[in-house]
């Protein structure tokens, strides 16, 4: 059979396209229809605002998920580092992501993973941590974004859709959260 | 020669023995535009190391910033560099094994034009902030459209060329440029439209099909049909085993496309999803060690070629590189260790080892192997291509293993919560210089190998034999 792709052309695509379609649909297709909860939202759950959605959008253009994830995973150091005043942070899970579009969970940590980072630091943090980082976290490599902090309306946007990072399961005891 | 099948597995020598005249335009402009994007991108490509160490560096210039440079790096080298060079070559390679004309040399400069006219305006939407948010495809609608319409163009002309082929028997860099053909446009659509419909997990998965098929389905195929056709070429040997080459070819297809969810192992993503992307990932040893042991058994006897063969220096040590990076990724699936290397600076350590250390590799060889016979006339200085090749395999490899060193440590870091997040990116701060001179010396490697070819065609003299 395959070596009849070594002479017909017509046989090496059809051969091609039928090992590449074994795996294709049955790795991306299949899984949500097997996996309900990628796309059932969690019970805490609320879709964004529209102020919120501005500033998921200032987030993705500024490429702000090349440095951060949004996961916390299945690791106990993970959990831990999410956690907040000595309380460990539950895992991420699928149902906490349904609205996220696109979806922010990123693949290098250059600064720490956001996913429970809502509501840890009140807006004056944000505000002077944007002008410059190292101002309040020496050491920091992250970048300076004067440009966000000069316009308020972009500032305030991008603060509320950070507020909402891991809320979706309410997990803090002591429901301090800043707002 | 211990060949299973000698015919097949001997690349044909068109170039001299048929009197097919190749005009080559098509691929002389491609190879001209990429070797371009190569310098421009390698720019930026040490300005986004430099602000690792400086991260004042252009802080103040929205457009300059990291988070606008750094897909504008990734895209400019993936699709303006090595894809464009990868079709260039191909439009060489194809029309030679099929010892015909390209089908059809206006349907090659046009798709060339369009690839030039999409990546320029990738540069100005990149900069600009209009960013997808997806990796790999971050390039905005109207512009994923002009890429699938040039990507047809381009398999148009070369499956036209296989179909009028005056050889029956099919090289194994055939198989393979036809396998990228079919699997890109599938994956590419995958990547950048299906994710338009999605959300969430569902969406990360696709994404991360289209990510780890981008490396494992585009440059993959279409790097070992360049390193296929130029390991034998430039060393003047018959490829070791056309069956070998084919165990490889079917394995690749059939594994590849499985394993998009192990960027996501101990994620937010189903366990039995994690588990079958990692058995698929374990696999892939099979095509890789098949096509390893191809190159490496059709060098036998012939090493001492690597002494003064500068388009060999790279193909084989591209080859090094392909093993080490392939026996790396199924080594990362694994859960245990993708606990420690997962997200950290291990990770583009190992990526810059794919594309540059491998497949930028081939590419550069294929080039420096044919703009002197594109052109008719000498290589501008021998010399200055051998220390191309030094600077950029010097200052890869310090790249490289700087990166596994310190990722692997930030992992043990990361692992302690006791130890506060800036403290680990603290102790980073030695391998980013590092890293960050590793990566000004790769760039003094591309200027060389930039000026050399530059100097070849613009230089040129009628070389007689």
């Amino acid at each position: 059979m395959f070596s009849k792709a070594d002479r017909s052309a017509a046989w090496a695509v059809g051969l091609a396209l039928v090992m590449f379609f074994i795996g294709g649909p049955i790795s991306t297709v299949v899984p949500p229809l097997v996996d309900k909860s990628w796309g059932r939202p969690a019970p805490g759950l609320k879709p964004y605002t529209e102020i919120q959605l501005k500033g998921r959008a200032i987030y993705v253009r500024e490429g702000c998920w090349y440095c951060h994830t949004q996961q916390t995973r299945t690791l106990v150091s993970d959990t831990k580092r999410s956690g907040w005043r000595g309380v460990d942070s539950p895992i991420s899970t699928p149902d906490e992501f349904v609205y996220d579009k696109p979806h922010m969970f990123g693949t290098k940590r250059t600064g720490p993973d956001l996913s429970r980072v809502g509501g840890k630091y009140d807006t004056q943090w944000h505000r002077t941590h944007f002008r410059n980082p190292r101002d309040l976290v020496p050491g920091s490599v992250m970048p300076p974004f004067p440009w966000i902090v000069e316009k308020p309306e972009e500032f305030t946007a991008l603060v509320a859709y950070i507020q909402t990072l891991g809320r979706a399961k309410d997990w803090r005891p002591d429901k301090d959260y800043e707002k | 020669m211990p060949s299973n099948n000698v015919a097949a597995a001997a690349p044909p020598q068109p170039a001299k023995a048929g009197p097919v005249a190749h005009p080559d335009t098509t691929a002389k402009w491609f190879l001209i535009s990429a070797i371009c994007y190569f310098f421009i991108v390698g720019i930026i490509a040490i300005t986004i190391a430099a602000k690792f160490c400086w991260p004042e560096l252009l802080g103040t210039v929205p457009y300059l910033s990291y988070g606008r440079l750094r897909p504008l790096h990734v895209n400019g080298m993936l699709f303006g560099w090595l894809l464009a060079a990868d079709m260039g070559l191909a439009y060489y390679i194809v029309p030679r094994l099929c010892g015909v004309k390209l089908w059809s040399e206006k349907l090659g400069i046009a798709t060339a034009v369009l690839w030039n006219i999409i990546i320029l305006d990738a540069v100005v939407a990149l900069l600009g902030g209009y960013n997808q948010g997806l990796e790999y495809a971050e390039l905005p609608l109207p512009l994923d459209i002009l890429v699938v319409v040039a990507w047809i163009m381009f398999g148009a002309n070369i499956f036209g060329t296989i179909m009028t082929r005056k050889y029956t028997q099919m090289y194994v860099s055939l198989w393979y440029i036809m396998g990228t053909i079919l699997w890109t446009a599938f994956v590419y659509i995958t990547g950048n439209f299906a994710t338009e419909f999605t959300s969430g997990v569902n969406q990360a998965n696709l994404n991360w099909m289209y990510v780890h098929n981008a490396v494992g389905l585009i440059f993959t195929p279409i790097g070992l049909a360049i390193a296929y056709y130029f390991i034998p070429k430039s060393s003047e040997t018959p490829l070791y085993s056309h069956r070998l080459s084919m165990i490889g070819f079917w394995a690749l297809s059939f594994v590849y496309v499985w394993t998009g969810a192990h960027h996501m192992i101990h994620g937010p993503i189903s366990q039995w999803l994690q588990t079958i992307a990692i058995t698929f990932s374990v696999m892939l040893l099979i095509p890789v060690w098949a096509v390893v042991y191809n190159f490496f058994a059709t060098m036998k006897g012939q090493w001492h070629q690597l002494r003064d063969n500068v388009p060999l220096k790279f193909l084989m040590s591209g080859t090094v590189f392909y093993l080490l990076t392939c026996f790396q990724g199924p080594m990362h699936s694994l859960r245990s260790v993708s606990a420690i290397v997962s997200k950290t600076d291990w990770i583009p350590g190992h990526a810059h080892m794919a594309v540059l250390g491998c497949f930028s590799f081939f590419a550069i060889a294929g080039t420096y192997y044919i703009v002197p016979r594109m052109w008719n006339t000498r290589l501008h200085s021998d010399a200055l291509a051998n220390w191309s090749f030094w600077f950029i395999i010097m200052g890869g490899l310090g790249f490289f293993v700087t990166l596994w060193l310190g990722g692997f440590w930030q992992g043990w870091q990361w692992n302690n919560p006791a130890i506060p997040f800036i403290d680990t990116v603290k102790a980073l701060q030695p391998i980013w210089l590092v890293r960050f001179f590793s990566g000004v010396m790769i760039f003094l490697g591309i200027v060389m190998f930039a000026y050399n070819i530059m100097a070849t065609v613009v230089g040129r003299k009628a070389y007689v034999q």
